[in-house]
């Protein structure tokens, strides 16, 4: 039989063009990425020198720019301190500067730590509960309801951003962490709720209503034999509502600015004299893409599944 | 039913109306309460950096004064051209990789989590990054094109004419992975029968592609285009850190100019005038373009 022409066996030639293409894309694909890890490990002047330096001597430069704020110093008063305690400040030193304190960045990073986990926790908890209840129950307006949660997600932020901005401001929320953790669980809630319905639907009646036979309450059931049934699907769509969250630009860039504030809104303001500090930035940056690019690789099942599956349904 | 009512604890009743309860409240409260409550301010002249005065209700003059104003018009078009373009691309380039991932080759998978990648950064962190790689003096973008075709020195984010396809090229470059994603479930859900009855009767590769794959996999090509519209409609956040909406307001899409009006100038009536607008449109066009899916999947 002539396999060329069969679409369910490609021909080995066929296969092999394919896999060419997809890793020549795959390698320019990466190269943006790449290149910011390796400018966090330049020093100032290998970032701006041209042509581009690939080959270049490592540096941690960006790294202690990214996490102190420095002064620059005359060579009198440098030579009148005593030396270098540490090799971060032997480093600043001999760019004639000396360090004033910490920069905001630690505070940034957990802030979008606190956020992210906040509001991923409470977003899946009651889209559990919720979607349990679509799952199972017979609610009146059901597909209505549905629609309306799904709905909510089509809102541009900055439509709803002046109103919360004015209601949080009455309430105290503003600048807080909980306000931002009640302002991501909802965004992430109308996602969540459609998720985990479709991972609810996947478990059969029968293993609840065996365990309520047995003397279990709804509610024990629920969080007894559902809840550990739904595992993966919580687990999928945690990391969905996770990295939105650690994401997330707009509001927190309208919302917050000293409390609160995340790391998104924060990296763009790292300058360094004369311009922006590219290790610095690219340093940042790296810190803050690397725990997602390392939970969609280890993850990577889940989230595929996650992504195609919530459109299919919809 | 009467069986379940001998069970203990909460009825299913109960226990629906809780388990919905809190999800139906905070949507409301953080949802549709300031939506409302844009589309009442939409009405009047307020201004929310000045508090003590009373707003008055002005009627429709804020949405006259939005479509008059000649500026929004401009703002729209950009918005338009940059969905035009995004979407193009990533529809081309998105279905493209899909039906070379389809060939299941080794390291397929491996290969299809690395090209997801720029979809699970920030936008905003990603578009700071490239104002490096787009940096006209030291910018990688500018010596790998210099390097290919020797155009000298250009600035892609400083001139009127190139900082639109800035934008789109960092847009296509996150996003087309999402579309290839979505194709590729939608060239796996297609049943292997098909292909082997098309065999049978001899079909040309080229017929099983047109007469097949293709009508399979656009309902999917479709759905992931509506998602891509609906986010660069709104986009923001990684264009405001790429260009700023700049040179002038070369790329000063709609949501840009909508954060201007309300939180520079603080013009809060009429820039929820404007949101309203902007929401409408949304609305309208998915709706239409849903109902336009529909019937190309009903073929």
């Amino acid at each position: 039989m002539d396999t060329s022409r069969s679409y369910l066996e490609p021909s080995s030639f066929s296969k092999k063009m394919a896999a060419a293409i997809i890793i020549v894309y795959a390698v320019i694909t990466l190269i943006p990425i790449s290149w910011m890890v390796m400018t966090s490990f330049k020093n100032v002047d290998s970032a701006i020198s041209y042509p581009p330096e690939v080959l270049f001597e490592p540096s941690l430069e960006g790294y202690v720019n990214l996490f102190t704020n420095r002064s620059r110093q005359s060579q009198e008063y440098l030579d009148s301190l005593p030396p270098p305690e540490n090799w971060y400040e032997e480093l600043v030193r001999s760019r004639e500067m000396v360090i004033t304190g910490p920069s905001k960045f630690l505070g940034r990073y957990s802030n979008s730590m606190i956020i992210g986990f906040g509001s991923t926790f409470a977003s899946v908890f009651l889209g559990a509960l919720a979607a349990y209840a679509f799952s199972r129950f017979r609610v009146p307006l059901k597909d209505d309801l549905l629609f309306f949660i799904l709905s909510t997600r089509m809102f541009p932020p900055i439509a709803v951003a002046v109103p919360i901005f004015i209601m949080y401001r009455k309430l105290g929320l503003g600048d807080t962490h909980l306000g931002m953790i009640i302002l991501y669980t909802v965004v992430n809630l109308s996602l969540a709720v459609w998720l985990l319905k479709g991972f609810m639907d996947e478990i059969p009646k029968e293993y609840e209503e065996a365990a309520m036979i047995d003397g279990y309450s709804r509610l024990q059931a629920f969080f007894k034999v559902v809840l550990p049934q739904a595992m993966t699907g919580i687990a999928a769509t945690a990391i969905f509502c996770m990295i939105f969250s650690w994401n997330e630009y707009a509001f927190a860039v309208l919302l917050t600015q000293f409390n609160a504030q995340t790391a998104p809104p924060f990296i763009p303001t790292i300058i360094g004299e004369g311009g922006l500090d590219w290790p610095a930035i690219g340093a940042g940056t790296t810190l803050f893409l690397l725990p997602v690019m390392i939970f969609t690789i280890i993850l990577r099942k889940h989230l595929l599944r996650g992504i195609t599956f919530g459109a299919v349904r919809k | 039913m009467n069986v379940k009512k001998k069970f203990k604890g909460l009825s299913d009743k109960a226990v629906g109306w809780l388990f919905i309860g809190p999800t139906v409240l905070l949507l409301l409260a953080i949802n549709i309460y300031p939506l409302v409550y844009a589309i009442k301010m939409s009405f009047t002249n307020f201004y929310a950096n000045k508090i003590g005065r009373e707003p008055q209700f002005v009627g429709l003059k804020n949405y006259i004064k939005v479509l008059n104003k000649e500026a929004i018009w401009e703002k729209m078009q950009v918005t338009a051209s940059f969905m035009f373009w995004t979407l193009l691309l990533q529809a081309i380039i998105g279905l493209g990789l899909a039906l070379l991932l389809n060939r299941k080759f080794k390291g397929n998978e491996l290969l299809t989590t690395l090209i997801v990648l720029p979809m699970m950064l920030s936008p905003a962190v990603v578009g700071v990054f490239w104002t490096y790689l787009y940096n006209p003096q030291v910018g990688l973008f500018n010596y790998v094109v210099n390097f290919f075709y020797d155009l000298g020195s250009f600035d892609m984010i400083g001139s009127s004419t190139l900082a639109p396809w800035a934008i789109v090229i960092v847009d296509t470059w996150m996003w087309t992975p999402f579309t290839m994603l979505i194709c590729l479930a939608g060239l796996r859900s297609v049943p292997n029968y098909l292909y082997e009855a098309a065999e049978v009767d001899r079909a040309s590769k080229w017929q099983q592609f047109i007469y097949i794959t293709l009508p399979s996999v656009l309902p999917f090509l479709l759905l992931a285009l509506l998602f891509r519209g609906i986010e660069n409609f709104k986009m923001f956040d990684m264009v405001v850190e790429l260009t700023s909406g700049g040179p002038g307001s070369a790329t000063e899409l709609a949501s840009i100019n909508l954060k201007r009006e309300a939180f520079e100038k603080w013009k809060t009536g009429y820039s929820s005038a404007f949101a309203v607008i902007l929401f409408v449109t949304i609305f309208g066009f998915g709706n239409v373009y849903v109902k336009v899916m529909n019937k190309i999947k009903e073929r």
